[in-house]
């Protein structure tokens, strides 16, 4: 046979030939399962379909000749009045595109055969709900009708279980052909035989459907790969009692627990199932013993092979047990993480997998912060919980409350955090709803456009409050005989769909984040890596701490702006003309009051400061910057204004010895051996003074790491403004969607927001290996890596693989970061 | 036509600013079909009026807009509001519309363990069946759109805007499916929903 394999035949690594799904089923085979027989239909006959625009020579001869060995390997017959063989017909490309045909069940119906149908299974109405499905599916996806066969539907409906086979297929049969007239000259074809060829062409047409050919143009797909044809034997879970159908997943894949989780229909087919007509029975128990032992010494010897949690898709023909999918299982976070721990520690799989198998936004969504269940017990006690509507998306928010999109947009500009309420949602409130933290409707449920707009913005909403009487115009909520006015605090669980009056805090629960410090605290000794969080409150230490920093960093611009001792010594600096001893003392103090209180808290913890940076764009405005630097063109300069930089060393210096904590200064921008030299000059005429450090933004101050850096000092290298200064784009443009997103997507860069350019690679290697060691028992270099914004697995694994071992980031990138720094480790 | 809409181009106009609350000339051309000097002409003439307020090039909305397109709505598509063939379409529209809804949550929500978890679109089979399932039912909304452009050719755009957005999803850019801030498939079905509404003269349910 030329065009045509048997699953058993066939080799699953050759997709090109098989596509996705016939390689899918080929390999179930060769993992010993009982897979419904079938064949494929290769991509070489699409390929000669597509090339003459008819089906090749002796294909179909082929077809009926597989057609034929699955009739005897079933023990069923197309078209046969006795014991029927249907089949499914399904396409297979060799990638996964839009526009290819969809599935047809159910295809070898005829009058003779429906009857035999409704005789097996004993009901004539699920004969008749049979050739409605398959009309309908045969009709939208080969004849290309886009009307459902409402009328159609109901004729079937009303067939009841008794009702003569004969007649309920002849009225059935017409309904639907009605229905198909309404739209196309074409029928549904009545003979099994023609109906099969119909649905092989109808497969190789739909290669060049506009969707389907749009999306190759775009992905660089060829357009003479071809799709192959899946054939497979249908079981039926509904002949018996001893028959069924059902979905298993070898563990729990919202909860992660390590048991079968999973639902059995006895005599019943997967559609009923997911049509939601018949509610299934929870797994074990439900289904027949025999087969249920076979199900979970398959589950688990697969878990075991495959290294992964699956989702299996089953059907029970008398007792035999049929498999008709696996996949690897979808999971929440929370299950990916508690999963990948449990396989490490069952020796399923080693660390590099059990890291492999969780991302860095997994551990986001978990560390993703909310209320404390105590604070919600306590508001629901004094009566505060307003009204429980739908939860449409979730998240835990607290804001004031708008009535109108303009007032929730005034109100997010001015920094608050907002809680849109609407009674009703128009587009004209899709500005207001992004502005908002969270989004309360009155009306609607979970699929209304504003749980939509909601889902798709990642904004937490509650929608269908209809106890929620918004009274836009009067600027009041009334609930009950409770009054909110627009400005009021309120929260919102946008998962359980409460609304809450006032403000609740927000913490990330430590239940929830048990699992990771779990796994994280494996790869921790693997990496030989410490990360430091970048702080500027004193609340934010415990949870860097919390996190896994062994670190923290943090800005004087940033410690001073906070409190706003920045915009007054700018004041200062302007009304004085120059930097006097006031300046100078000013700012001494303003270090020291708001530094201790941090130092004390970081304990243990090594804090570098970062001394102010005239240059900073976070601080821009602040600074009052275009005017300042006119006035004072040195502060442009690392060490432009030696004094300045005297009393910022004196202020970390005091508030070390004050709080007993281990700190450093770094100053930004050094880019000579010089500019190092004097900054130690400086340190060498402050008895006692903390260790200094540069802080490296530009290739320059790279490219001569190994005369700037020392061995007793703690440098930095600012990572993003690196790679920024290389591509001459600015900084800023590195942390934020665009212009790089649209850019990165036509192909004009590769994103330097998560990949270390090959030239910064080529410029970081020399030097790093050049550069001083961090210690006598520790050989990486003497320089740490400081990330901004999201960290990025590529990234950190390109910086890993460089040789550093000391990163800076966010707080909330601690976990994201140590689970990339392990990933590259273990060479994941 | 009242004084303060002179023309069924004003009307289109002072639609697109409502549906759109804050647009830039060449938006409100694009989405009406009317060309930009005539847009730029018209948003000031309906400045002066008071039915819309000029931020920079950006045209907003008044209290005054949506009562003045309701009024003139009431007239220009008084034969569209008792046309048997728009309504029986309309009719059909309510269910095309759940069945949208619903399938825009399964585009972003998939069912774990009994729990609904964003999806992470790392499953191209099921993400694929959700976006066929939307273009046919964007399809389904042709013969309303017919019935419509029967009455006023504008509603004939939509149909280039909702080809326009699934070109994009084809072509890779899944955020054309349901981001309010691109002109997605939702954004596109959300302001036709609307501007439907206000033909018929009905007020939003949800």
């Amino acid at each position: 046979m030329r065009y045509t394999l048997a699953f058993e035949d066939a080799d699953p690594e050759d997709v090109d030939l098989l596509g996705g799904k016939g390689a899918g089923l080929a390999r179930l085979v060769r993992l010993g399962l009982r897979v419904p027989p079938g064949y494929v239909v290769s991509t070489a006959a699409c390929r000669e379909y597509l090339a003459s625009g008819a089906l090749p020579d002796g294909l179909f001869d082929e077809v009926l000749a597989r057609l034929e060995q699955l009739e005897a390997r079933s023990g069923k017959r197309f078209g046969s009045d006795r014991d029927p063989l249907l089949v499914s017909v399904r396409s297979g490309a060799p990638v996964s595109m839009p526009g290819m045909m969809d599935t047809i069940l159910d295809l070898g119906l005829d009058r003779r055969s429906a009857v035999a149908v409704a005789r097996l299974t004993g009901s004539t109405a699920f004969m008749a709900d049979l050739v409605a499905r398959f009309h309908r599916m045969y009709a939208e996806t080969v004849l290309g009708v886009l009307d459902v066969h409402d009328g159609a539907d109901r004729v079937a409906r009303d067939v009841a279980a008794g009702d003569d086979p004969d007649a309920a297929f002849a009225a059935v049969w017409a309904a639907c052909d009605a229905a198909v007239a309404e739209e196309t000259d074409e029928r549904v074809p009545t003979e099994p035989v023609e109906q099969l060829r119909g649905a092989v062409e109808a497969v190789f047409r739909s290669w060049n459907t506009r969707r389907a050919k749009t999306y190759r143009d775009h992905h660089g797909i060829p357009h003479d790969l071809g799709t192959a044809v899946v054939v497979q034997a249908m079981v039926f879970g509904n002949l018996s009692a001893d028959s069924g159908s059902g979905v298993v997943f070898t563990r729990n894949p919202a909860t992660g627990e390590p048991l079968l989780y999973g639902e059995f229909l006895a005599a019943s087919q997967g559609e009923d199932v997911v049509a939601g007509i018949r509610t299934p029975d929870p797994l074990p128990g439900a289904m027949p013993a025999e087969a249920f032992a076979e199900l979970e010494a398959t589950c688990r010897r697969l878990e075991r092979e495959q290294g992964d949690v699956l989702d299996i898709e089953f059907t029970v023909e008398r007792s035999r047990l049929f498999f008709l999918q696996v996949r690897r299982a979808k999971r929440t976070p929370q299950a990916a993480v508690r999963i990948a721990g449990d396989l490490l520690d069952e020796g399923v799989l080693d660390l590099a997998g059990a890291l492999g198998a969780v991302t860095l936004d997994h551990v986001r969504q978990i560390d993703r912060p909310g209320f404390d269940p105590a604070d919600v017990a306590a508001a629901r006690e004094r009566g505060d919980l307003l009204t429980t509507g739908t939860g449409a998306c979730p998240g835990q928010v607290s804001g004031v409350l708008a009535l109108t999109s303009e007032r929730a947009r005034e109100l997010a500009d001015a920094g608050h955090d907002v809680v849109l309420a609407r009674p009703v949602t128009s587009p004209s409130d899709l500005d207001g709803m992004i502005a908002s933290q969270g989004i309360v409707t009155a009306t609607g449920g979970s699929t209304s456009h504003a749980a939509v707009v909601a889902r798709a913005l990642g904004t937490a909403c509650v929608v269908g409050a209809s106890d929620l009487d918004i009274d836009v115009a009067a600027g009041r909520v009334r609930v009950g005989d409770r009054v909110l006015a627009a400005g009021d605090p309120v929260s919102l669980d946008g998962a359980s769909g409460e609304v809450f009056a006032g403000a609740f805090t927000r913490a990330t629960a430590a239940s929830a984040t048990d699992v990771v410090r779990r796994l994280l605290t494996r790869a921790g000794p693997v990496t030989g890596c410490r990360v430091f969080a970048r702080v500027t409150l004193p609340p934010q230490v415990e949870p860097a701490r919390a996190r896994g920093a062994t670190g923290l960093v943090t800005a004087v611009d940033d410690l001073l702006a906070a409190s706003g001792r920045l915009e007054k010594l700018v004041q200062t600096l302007m009304r004085q003309g120059r930097v006097t001893r006031a300046v100078c003392e000013e700012l001494e103090e303003s270090v020291v009051v708001e530094l201790t209180p941090l130092l004390r808290e970081a304990g243990d913890l090594e804090v570098g400061v970062r001394a102010v940076d005239f240059l900073s764009d976070d601080a821009r405005e602040l600074m009052q910057q275009t005017a300042l630097l006119a006035r004072f063109p040195e502060l442009s300069m690392p060490v432009g204004a030696p004094d300045l930089l005297r009393a910022q060393l004196a202020a970390v210096t005091r508030a070390a010895a004050d709080s007993g904590a281990r700190a450093h200064l770094s100053v930004r921008h050094l880019r000579d051996p010089a500019e190092a030299d004097a900054l130690r000059a400086l340190r060498a005429q402050l008895p006692g003074a903390v260790p200094v450090g540069a802080y490296l933004t530009s290739p320059r101050a790279v490219s001569h790491l190994a005369s700037m850096v020392r061995s007793d000092e703690l440098a930095w290298v600012e990572v993003r403004t690196v790679q920024a200064r290389m591509f001459g784009i600015p900084a800023r443009q590195l942390l934020t969607q665009q212009p790089l997103d649209d850019y990165v997507r036509r192909g004009l860069l590769a994103d330097p927001r998560t990949v270390l350019d090959p030239v910064v690679d080529s410029l970081f290697a020399p030097a790093l290996a050049a550069a001083p060691r961090s210690g006598p028992d520790d050989d990486s270099p003497a320089l740490g890596a400081r990330l901004s914004g999201r960290v990025s697995a590529p990234m950190v694994g390109a910086l890993y693989r460089l040789g550093l071992r000391r990163f800076a980031v966010e707080v909330d990138e601690v976990r994201p970061a140590l689970l990339a720094l392990g990933q590259a480790a273990t060479g994941g | 036509m009242t004084t303060t809409l002179p023309t069924p181009g004003h009307y289109d106009v002072l639609n697109a600013v409502v549906l759109k609350q804050m647009a830039v000339g060449a938006a409100v051309s694009e989405a009406t079909g009317v060309g930009l000097d005539d847009v730029d002409a018209i948003l000031a003439e309906l400045a002066g009026a008071g039915l819309v307020f000029m931020a920079g090039d950006s045209a907003l909305p008044t209290d005054g807009s949506a009562p003045a397109l309701a009024e003139v709505a009431a007239l220009r598509y008084a034969a569209l509001r008792s046309d048997p063939a728009v309504l029986a379409e309309v009719d059909r529209f309510e269910d095309t519309n759940t069945q949208m809804l619903a399938t825009m949550t399964r585009w972003q929500t998939v069912e774990v363990g009994g729990r609904q978890v964003p999806n992470d679109h790392t499953d191209p089979a099921y993400d694929e069946k959700v976006v066929a399932r939307i273009d046919r039912l964007v399809q389904r909304l042709g013969p309303l759109l017919d019935a419509l452009a029967a009455h006023d050719p504008r509603f004939a755009l939509y149909r280039q805007r909702f080809d326009a957005a699934l070109d994009a999803v084809d072509s890779g850019r899944r955020e054309f499916v349901s981001s309010p801030t691109h002109d997605s498939v939702h954004t596109v079905w959300f302001e036709f929903h609307e501007d439907l509404l206000r033909a018929l003269g009905r007020a939003r349910t949800e």
